[in-house]
């Protein structure tokens, strides 16, 4: 026994020697490496949702979508400029850099023609009927760093990609229920560093959804996903979510994360 | 080539004018769009087993890019219903100026420009004139602040605020003050609550509101006298907005007249006995208010208080020389919103409203206290939307309760069901309905 440990030992020095590659990162270093990638200072994009039912019944809506980070947080608007019913509708979001302090959210509503302060604690619901919750839409391509425990698996290859399974635990069942998610299991693309596959739990352990990330190219030096197709295994619903007219060049005026532009409508 | 077709008829500037007229009439429909919906909806009465109304609704909305980054947006409305029991016949329409007036198409058809504005900036000024709604206020169901344009009680508050809010012609603008956002509101359009005729569904009848003459006493009515002068009888009003440690906030301040008339009353001696005359009229009030909202873990608190300096109230003393009491009015109202369900919103609110005065014979409590109930929920990825709601007037023990659930059946078709019920005393604003109980079903298509 003595012998083999030696002769182990031997080996891994003879591997570092000839510059083989280093262990595979912590999970957690994946979740730091994932969220410290350029998503641009601003972006604006149209965002069109196609919503699909068990039957096959398809239903869309189209958005346009404006998000600013700076010094205090992260702050991000959707007006929909379809289907007639739900026109004019507009969210806004603001992700306080502050640790710890909640999110505020203002619903405008065209039938009531008035903005409405609304609750930030409805993470895991879904996000205007889709099958991505309102954190996954907040997050976009980053994640929740905190809420979950971080162990990388091993690693894999989607879409011809060279990838790490990450694994992501909420850290307790509080998390878990706010989020509406018992464990995650990411495909993480390990050279940009972004998320290509998401696999969900509920947390009683079921499987929920899984998340495909594709057509990822470079905007304006950029890399971009412009396409997210998640599924859901216990409905059968499923969500295409494709974006187009990405520009993270052109300048987003603050006024435009106010209750006034709310009102106002997509500019 | 539809867009390009409906918008043929709008002017253009020169610069339009001097290319070729198709290409004109391109660059035109390619700074357009045209949308709309199409709503048909059957209400049915539970009391008499007769139909209410069934009723098409038509609304257009052509939005129009001008030159200097100017936006156009024009919105019309036909309503064609089939039984003409919520209006009969032509209803007058005194209460609205000339420029806010329906065009009736015989007992059962009308159509309204419903807004027609132009918005724009100056700097960081925003501006919107033309016709417009423009809305006050934190509260649902009921109305403390939202007063700036007055309502159509056509269907006594049944439609959705945007259907039976009266838009007005108004010279809106928005100022940035730093942390603060300065709104300044100039409405030359003497128009108020549109208010049912004596023979329609939901006309007026709780003592509440309407003063009645003793038994036998005969009553005339004067021709209503309506402010018609659009500069001196113009309303204002501005909106100081904020946020503080966490709370959006507003000030609110508007010098308008009031939209409910005021009912003079005099009491003639004749010599087969006594007359009473009633001469409605509108009088000047200021209101002073303030908003408050902010969001605490699953729990959204909003509010608004408004304070309104003399408004008149009528009273049945007979001994009142004109029958209306001049008093100050407090109202305030305090929303709570949980949102502890999954994809459900349950909501209750307080009312309260509170007089300076009185006297005996004033036909209208010091004090009112109403509360609202709202649950809502959506399910299969809001395909149905479920919703019950009630407001109850504790004072009279009256109030209404509303259910109704819609369900999206393909992209821009939903159809819908629901159901109105009024209970409670007949001298309660809402008891009054008590036999207007109806089964509403529908569908709306986007256009």
């Amino acid at each position: 026994m003595r012998r083999l440990a030696a002769l182990l030992a031997a080996a891994a020095l003879a591997a570092a020697a000839r510059g083989e590659p280093a262990p595979r990162p912590e999970g957690v270093e994946v979740a730091r490496r994932i969220n410290a990638r350029d998503e641009g200072r601003h972006v604006s994009r149209t965002a069109r949702w196609e919503l699909v039912d068990r039957q096959g019944g398809r239903r869309t809506r189209e958005t346009r979508v404006f998000r600013k980070t700076d010094a205090a947080g992260k702050r991000s608007v959707l007006f929909f400029l379809a289907p007639q019913n739900l026109r004019d509708t507009a969210f806004l979001t603001v992700d306080f850099a502050e640790p710890g302090r909640e999110d505020d959210q203002w619903l405008y509503l065209p039938a009531a023609r008035k903005v409405r302060r609304v609750s930030a604690t409805d993470r895991g619901e879904s996000f205007l009927g889709s099958d991505l919750s309102y954190e996954d839409v907040k997050l976009e391509t980053q994640v929740g760093l905190g809420d979950y425990r971080w162990t990388t698996l091993g690693e894999e290859e989607v879409d011809g990609r060279a990838c790490l399974a990450v694994e992501a635990v909420p850290v307790d069942e509080k998390t878990a229920r706010e989020l509406g998610y018992g464990r995650v299991l990411l495909s993480v693309d390990a050279e940009l560093w972004m998320v290509r596959r998401a696999e969900y739990w509920d947390p009683g352990g079921r499987p929920l959804k899984t998340a495909h990330l594709t057509d990822i190219r470079l905007v304006d030096g950029i890399w971009t996903v412009h396409r997210v197709e998640v599924a859901n295994a216990v409905t059968g619903h499923r969500t295409i979510l494709s974006f187009h007219d990405v520009d993270y060049a052109s300048p987003i005026d603050d006024d435009l994360f106010t209750e006034r532009a709310l009102v106002r409508g997509v500019p | 080539m539809l867009r390009a077709a409906l918008c043929a008829g709008v002017a253009w500037p020169a610069a339009a004018a001097a290319q070729a007229p198709g290409s004109a009439l391109a660059e035109l429909a390619s700074r357009a769009e045209l949308v709309g919906t199409a709503r048909v909806e059957w209400a049915f009465g539970l009391s008499d087993a007769e139909s209410q109304k069934l009723e098409l609704v038509l609304e257009p909305e052509l939005e129009l890019e001008l030159p200097a980054g100017l936006d156009l947006t024009a919105v019309g409305r036909l309503r064609a219903d089939a039984f003409d029991e919520l209006e009969p016949g032509a209803p007058t329409q005194h209460e609205r100026s000339v420029i806010s007036r329906r065009a009736l198409v015989g007992d059962r058809v009308d159509l309204e420009l419903r807004e027609l504005y132009v918005e724009g900036e100056v700097g960081r000024a925003l501006f919107t004139l033309g016709k417009q709604q423009i809305v006050w206020g934190r509260a649902d169901g009921l109305k403390v602040l939202d007063v700036v344009n007055p309502q159509d009680f056509r269907e006594f508050i049944l439609p959705d605020f945007d259907e039976s809010r009266i838009p007005l012609w108004a010279v809106n603008t928005e100022v940035p003050l730093g942390e603060f956002a300065l709104q300044l509101v100039w409405l030359p359009d003497p128009t108020f609550h549109d208010l049912p005729e004596e023979d329609a569904l939901f006309a007026f009848t709780s003592p509440e509101l309407i003063p009645s003459a003793p038994p036998g006493v005969p009553v005339t009515q004067r021709s209503v006298d309506r402010p018609r002068e659009f500069i001196r009888d113009s309303d204002a009003g501005a909106r100081l907005s904020t946020s503080l440690g966490g709370f959006d906030l507003t000030l609110n301040y508007l010098w308008h007249y009031d939209d409910e008339p005021v009912l003079f009353r005099e009491i003639l001696a004749e010599p087969t006995g006594p007359r009473v005359v009633v001469a409605p009229g509108y009088e000047r009030t200021q209101l002073v208010g303030a908003t408050f909202a902010n969001a605490f873990g699953e729990l959204t608190v909003r509010g608004e208080l408004g304070f309104s300096i003399d408004r008149f109230f009528p009273t049945e003393d007979p001994a009142d020389p004109d029958g209306v009491v001049r008093a100050n009015e407090l109202d305030w109202v305090l929303g709570l919103d949980w949102y502890g369900l999954r994809e459900t919103l349950l909501s209750v609110q307080l009312f309260q409203t509170r007089l300076s005065r009185d006297p005996a014979g004033m036909i209208r409590d010091e004090f009112a206290t109403n509360v609202t109930f709202l649950a809502r929920r959506e399910f299969r990825n809001d395909r149905v939307a479920a919703q019950l709601a009630c407001i109850h007037g504790v004072d009279h023990g009256d109030g209404l309760a509303r259910a109704r659930v819609g369900f999206e059946l393909r992209e821009g078709l939903e159809l819908f069901a629901g159901l109105d019920v009024f209970y409670g005393s007949e001298r309660g604003v809402f008891g009054e309905f008590d036999h207007n109980d109806r089964l509403v079903v529908g569908f709306e298509i986007g256009l």
